[in-house]
This record gives C-alpha cells, sequence and structure tokens, in this order.
C-alpha cells in the first residue's frame, strides 16, 4: 500500500507540473502510462483545469489507490516538458525505480528559468520584429521596443504580487498600448500604428489556444473547451486595454 | 525582383528574432534556441514569399504552419527534444496582429465615435473583414501547426506499445 500511494503522488506530482508547464491533456496521459509501465502498475487519471483526480493499479496485487491533487499556478515552461519527456523515455528503458523518477523529478523542478532581464530583452525584441513585419520602420520598432519592454515589466510584476491573471493582462495591456499611442500622437516614424498594434502581441495566449485545439481533436473537448475560454478571457482582458487607451488618445 | 528578395529575407530574419523572444518567454531549453531561430526565419521565408507571389495571407500562413509543423516531428528525434518546444514558438510571429488592431479599431470608431451614416458602412465593412481575417489566420496556425504533430503522433504510440 505504500508503495502504491508514494507512486501516486510521484505521477500526479508529475502530471501536475506537466500541466502547469503548458503540456496539452494528450502528452500528459502519455506520460503518465510510461512511468506507471516502468513502475509496473496502472494509471488512470482525469485532468481538469484546476484538480486532477488518479488511481494507480498495481498489475500484481491489483491493489488500488486514489487520490486528488489541486494544480497549482500556470506558468508556462518547455524545459520542463522536454526534461519529463526524456526522463520518461530512460525510464522505460532503463526500468528506474521510483527513487529514480522522484529524484530526476527534483532535478528537474530544481532548473531555472532565463533571468528576468533575459526574458525582457528577448521579448521586447520580439515586439520590434513583428513591428517590422506589420511594416513598421526603425523609429516604430523602437517604440515597440519600449512599449513590449514596459509592459511585460508590469506583467511580471503584477505576477510576483500574484495579483489575477487576466486583471495583470489588463495592466499591461494598457501601460503597452499607452506608450505606443503617445507615438501615434506624435506620429513618430513611417509607420506609427504598427508600433501600437504590435505593442500588446507579447500577451497573446499562443499556447494555450494551440493546445486547445490539440485537445478538441483529441476528443478531450472539455479540456479543449476551458482552455479555448482561457485563452478568449485572456483576449478579452487584451482587447480592454487597447480600447481604453484608444478612447484616451480618441484614435480612429 | 532584387528588393522582393532582400525585403523578403529582413521580414523573415525578424520573425526568427521574434520567434526566440517568445521561446524565451516560454522558457525553451537553452539548446533549441538556434533550432527556434532558423525554424521562424524558414516558416517567415515561406510565408513572404508565397504573400509576395500575391496568394492570401490565411493560404500563405497555412502552408507556412504546416511546414513548421511536418518539421518539427524529424527535428524533434535529431535533437531529442519534443517537437511541441520549438513548433510553437516558430509560429507565434505569425499572428495576425494588425488585422486584430484594425478589427478593435473598428469596432471603437463605429460604437463611440464615427456619426456619418457612409462611414460607418465602411466601419461595418472593416469590422468583418479585419475581423474573419484574424479568426481565419488563426485558425491557420493552429491547423498547419498541430495537424502534423497529431498525425506523426502514432509512431510514437506504437514505441510505448512495444514495451
Amino acid at each position: 500500500m505504500d508503495k502504491l500511494k508514494k507512486t501516486a503522488d510521484l505521477l500526479l506530482d508529475i502530471s501536475s507540473l506537466l500541466m502547469v508547464s503548458g503540456a496539452n491533456t494528450n502528452r500528459i496521459n502519455l506520460s503518465l502510462t510510461r512511468f506507471a509501465t516502468t513502475l509496473n502498475c496502472q494509471a488512470y487519471s482525469m485532468v481538469t483545469h484546476k484538480t486532477l483526480v488518479l488511481t494507480v493499479t498495481d498489475n500484481e496485487t491489483e491493489a488500488t489507490f486514489t487520490r486528488v491533487k489541486k494544480i497549482p499556478k500556470y506558468q508556462i515552461n518547455f524545459s520542463t516538458i522536454s526534461s519529463i519527456s526524456r526522463a520518461s523515455w530512460s525510464a522505460l528503458s532503463e526500468d528506474w525505480t521510483i527513487a529514480q523518477i522522484e529524484k530526476e523529478l527534483q532535478t528537474i523542478k530544481s532548473q531555472g528559468r532565463y533571468p528576468r532581464a533575459i526574458v525582457l530583452i528577448a521579448v521586447s525584441l520580439a515586439g520590434a520584429g513583428f513591428c517590422n513585419i506589420f511594416k513598421g520602420d526603425y523609429l516604430n520598432m523602437l517604440v515597440a521596443f519600449i512599449s513590449t519592454l514596459l509592459g511585460l515589466y508590469i506583467l511580471q510584476t503584477a505576477h510576483n504580487h500574484k495579483i489575477n491573471g487576466n486583471i495583470a493582462t489588463f495592466l499591461a495591456s494598457f501601460s503597452a498600448s499607452f506608450i505606443a499611442s503617445l507615438g501615434v500622437s506624435y506620429s513618430l516614424g513611417s509607420h506609427p500604428q504598427a508600433a501600437l498594434a504590435t505593442s500588446v502581441l507579447f500577451l497573446v495566449p499562443g499556447v494555450p489556444l494551440i493546445n486547445s485545439f490539440t485537445d478538441l481533436l483529441d476528443n478531450n473537448i472539455l479540456n479543449g473547451m476551458v482552455r479555448f475560454t482561457n485563452g478568449a478571457m485572456t483576449f478579452l482582458s487584451i482587447a480592454l486595454g487597447l480600447f481604453i487607451t484608444m478612447l484616451i488618445f480618441q484614435l480612429n | 525582383m532584387e528588393e522582393a528578395i532582400i525585403k523578403v529575407s529582413e521580414l523573415s530574419i525578424w520573425s526568427g528574432i521574434a520567434a526566440v523572444g517568445f521561446g524565451i518567454l516560454f522558457n525553451i531549453p537553452r539548446k533549441t534556441i538556434l533550432v527556434v531561430f532558423f525554424l521562424g526565419l524558414a516558416a517567415g521565408l515561406v510565408k513572404f514569399f508565397l504573400i509576395d507571389l500575391n496568394i492570401n495571407i490565411v493560404l500563405s500562413t497555412l502552408v507556412a504552419a504546416s511546414f513548421v509543423g511536418i518539421l518539427s516531428s524529424p527535428l524533434a528525434h535529431k535533437v531529442h527534444h519534443p517537437p511541441v518546444v520549438f513548433s510553437i514558438p516558430a509560429v507565434i510571429p505569425m499572428i495576425p496582429g494588425y488585422y486584430a488592431y484594425e478589427t478593435v479599431l473598428s469596432i471603437m470608431s463605429f460604437t463611440f465615435m464615427e456619426k456619418d451614416p457612409q462611414k460607418r458602412m465602411e466601419l461595418m465593412a472593416s469590422i468583418f473583414f479585419n475581423g474573419f481575417t484574424t479568426i481565419f489566420i488563426l485558425i491557420a496556425i493552429t491547423i498547419g501547426v498541430s495537424l502534423p504533430l497529431l498525425l506523426s503522433r502514432k509512431e510514437t504510440v506504437k514505441k510505448n506499445d512495444g514495451k
């Protein structure tokens, strides 16, 4: 029983880590199956946005154990997804024990993210790149860079203060578009509107929307709808911030 | 012609940079940064080249996103990272930000500012054209990038059964 309890806890930990890192439902089930096969048991799970339910059955004794786990705050992390995927393959081919998997999971959890300053600069450069794609000149790209920098800074600060995600998105969208609108009202560069259009793009919920689509195609309809709604809420928050800026600056 | 090539390459390089920027936001593994850059650049080349040939932007996006989706499966085996890690950041630069912006702007003018009926008709047309283009491009991106991944997944499952 103790072994089953440990297995269930471990598998729940892995699935919740995958869920918050931005994996789709199929990937979570696949990883669960791989790890459960390694540990000589079977896992049946119910994955929802906020909670995980998991039952493990021992292949030999047929004893079962069920646990529920609340999913922590979402933060996309593709390194985690990648490491867990690789670990699941090694575990399967090298017949890892529970202790080995636990140790690997601890290593994966302790992997850091990119430093805040690097993220800020990289995403702002991405904003400038977007501006170039939308036919902005170098002055517009500079405006897009600065507004993305400020917007992302505010978003990160809001996340650190554990402010509601949609409100954080709204604040970031409003401040980024506000800075870019200054460029429009002083008509900086050849195409100032391009800078305004790109200033909020770093907020676009690309991962939830793509995951939503793959979940729907996989017949994980409920999860797909939840992810879609989540993405739509983010879109609404972005649009609201942009709306208010446009009202203030009377753009048309 | 030469001018077009320079323009397309410049846009594609910025697409690659945008892809890497978003990749870093999503915390991709360090070793995949270069892959993401070149995948984003390649997607940009395909898309802007097709647009240069006067092909509709929705269709161009679909082709470019499928290109990323198809390429990411063999790449995943080569660099030993799951395909989502570099396919999602690579398609992010194709997000139709400008169309979305025009849609929001037209809705704003239509609802709060414009009084002239003729101009309101034009705004209606703008809302529908830009709004639906935005939606269709978003659908093209998601279908393009996820369908090849879904189709290629059979192999992974088979290997798993073998154990």
